[in-house]
């Protein structure tokens, strides 16, 4: 008797020993892991994680989705939109290949951030299919951002390296605070695409990163403890980075789309048709327009 | 012996367990548990040395302002009067932020999800169950045997063969243990 009831549980023991072997959270590694919880010498992420995702990440969103695009509201009204004549000459500046590759880091995006809100906000959703859908998306839209990030950071790296006219820019906030049309220290791309740039990109691939870590979850043990933590650590500050720097991408993004759309009239057709206008160049790019005159290019 | 409201605990007497994975053998077959999924575990810390070497069940420890139910982004979680904390599976979008929560390793993830992903949270339910119709067929499927509802006691606590395994109202719980510590003149 004592032998059958031995073979029946010897080989479910093996089972899950076959598992645990290859699982850094359920396995041999789950006492470590569990012990980094609240152990003095460990980082202690699981309390701040709690209490950083229980009580401000969410409202911190809240601020950041309301506020950003009621500053540029009040921007609209009382300041308005910079206008340049699109009857006069055109410059070309985005090549084709420059246009198509933005276009699908623009499409990535604009998946990215409503999906990622969606989740955050997934309590209001009512959570299930419609939330498990935007999650769902949110790893899509990844995929699609993983294609464009590399082209994009390098094609645009050389021109998006700070310069001493960035500095000026930043002085007077890029002119945005008056409606004056007069020559704005820039380059090819002014200070404050610059700050997008670098933190779409850079930022983005600490988001791939931490975002694929959270997908994967379970994955080779050596990578967590290269930083010396332990699994969940890697991942409680996986999922605390991914949001930090998702408040700073959603607030850089609507900054974006507002310049592009709305600050500066029509400035939009540059990414879609690869030609600026003269006389936008001319004034928001006065450093690129000069040096494209020395050049006789125009 | 109970004070106004019961609160469901589990305890592990670490003097009492003997490693036999009982527990867990006993809970993946009442609840059915696909592979690789364990609710609960035996884990033995300080292996091979002498006089040190003690092992404890863990599971779900159905904590008092669980830390799971606090970061769940989709508030599917919900604490039962008697204090067992369960999740709604249809709810839960397997985001993985409770495990993250979780000071014991509790909540898991099937690789159930689309493209292989990890689909909803499972973890134990002290035996009752989920939100569904009680000892419903969909219940017994999504979150297993609801024997709370047929007033049976949890299933690993039943089968452990030295009751080093204790469920039930936590101040039961303390007063057996203080017995048990008093008249052996040992224990945590
Ligand atoms: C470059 C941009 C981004 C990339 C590449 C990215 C990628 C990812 C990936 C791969 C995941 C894991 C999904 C999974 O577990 O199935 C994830 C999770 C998440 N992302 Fe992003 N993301 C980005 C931007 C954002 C933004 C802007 C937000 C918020 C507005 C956001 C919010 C979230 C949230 C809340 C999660 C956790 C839920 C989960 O793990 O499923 N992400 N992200
Ligand atoms: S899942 Fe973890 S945090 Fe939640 S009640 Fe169980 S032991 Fe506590
Ligand atoms: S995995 Fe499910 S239960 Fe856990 S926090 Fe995410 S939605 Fe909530």
């Amino acid at each position: 008797m004592k032998k059958i009831i031995f073979s029946i549980i010897t080989p479910l023991i093996l089972a899950s020993a076959a598992y645990a072997a290859d699982s850094q959270i359920w396995g041999e590694m789950i006492l470590s892991n569990i012990k980094a919880y609240g152990e003095v010498s460990s980082f202690s992420l699981g309390p701040l994680f709690v209490l950083l995702q229980s009580a401000y990440f969410s409202k911190i969103f809240l601020v950041v989705v309301l506020a950003v695009p009621t500053v540029f509201l009040l921007h609209y009204l009382i300041i308005g939109p910079k206008v340049f004549s699109h009857d006069g000459d055109k410059i070309y500046v985005f090549s084709l290949f420059q246009r198509i590759i933005h276009l699908i880091a623009a499409v990535a995006f604009l998946i990215l951030i409503p999906t990622g809100l969606m989740i955050i906000f997934g309590k209001y959703l009512g959570g299930g299919s419609l939330v498990l859908g935007a999650r769902y998306l949110h790893g899509v839209a990844t995929l699609m951002f993983i294609v464009s990030v590399i082209p994009m950071f390098l094609f645009w790296l050389i021109e998006m390296l700070p310069t001493l006219d960035d500095i000026k820019w930043v002085f007077i906030l890029g002119g945005y605070l008056s409606k004056e049309i007069k020559e704005i220290p820039a380059g090819k791309f002014n200070a404050g695409q610059k700050m997008w740039f670098w933190v779409a990109s850079l930022g983005g691939v600490v988001m791939i990163a931490t975002g694929a870590a959270m997908y994967l979850q379970d994955f080779n043990y050596n990578i967590a403890a290269s930083f010396g933590l332990s699994q969940i650590d890697f991942l409680r500050a996986s999922a605390l980075i991914h949001n930090v720097l998702a408040v700073l991408i959603t607030a850089f993004f609507f900054t974006h789309a507002y310049m592009s759309l709305f600050a500066i009239k029509g400035a939009i057709h540059s990414i879609i048709t690869g030609y600026k206008e003269n006389d936008e160049v001319k004034y928001l790019h006065s450093s690129f327009y000069k040096k494209l005159k020395k050049q006789g290019q125009i | 012996m109970s004070s106004e409201q019961a609160r469901m605990k589990f305890y592990c007497d670490n003097n009492r367990c003997i490693e036999c994975y009982g527990c867990s053998v006993a809970c993946a077959e009442a609840h059915e548990l696909p592979v690789g999924i364990s609710r609960r575990k035996v884990i033995t810390l300080y292996e091979g040395i002498e006089g040190k070497e003690v092992s404890t069940s863990i599971a779900c420890m159905h904590c008092s302002d669980a830390p799971c139910a606090q970061v769940c982004p989709v508030n599917c979680f919900y604490i039962r009067e008697d204090g067992i904390v369960l999740h709604d599976k249809e709810k839960c979008i397997g985001c993985g932020y409770c495990l993250y929560a979780c000071p014991f390793g509790a909540p898991q993830f099937p690789r159930d999800g689309a493209f292989g992903t990890k689909g909803a949270m499972d973890k134990c339910t002290m035996c009752a169950g989920g939100p569904e119709e009680t000892n419903s067929e969909k219940e017994r499927h999504l979150y297993g045997h609801n024997r709370i509802a047929e007033g049976k006691v949890p299933i690993c606590a039943a089968v452990c063969g030295t009751n080093a395994l204790l469920v039930g109202d936590a101040e039961e719980i303390s007063a057996i243990y203080r017995k048990r510590v008093s008249s052996k003149g040992q224990g945590a």
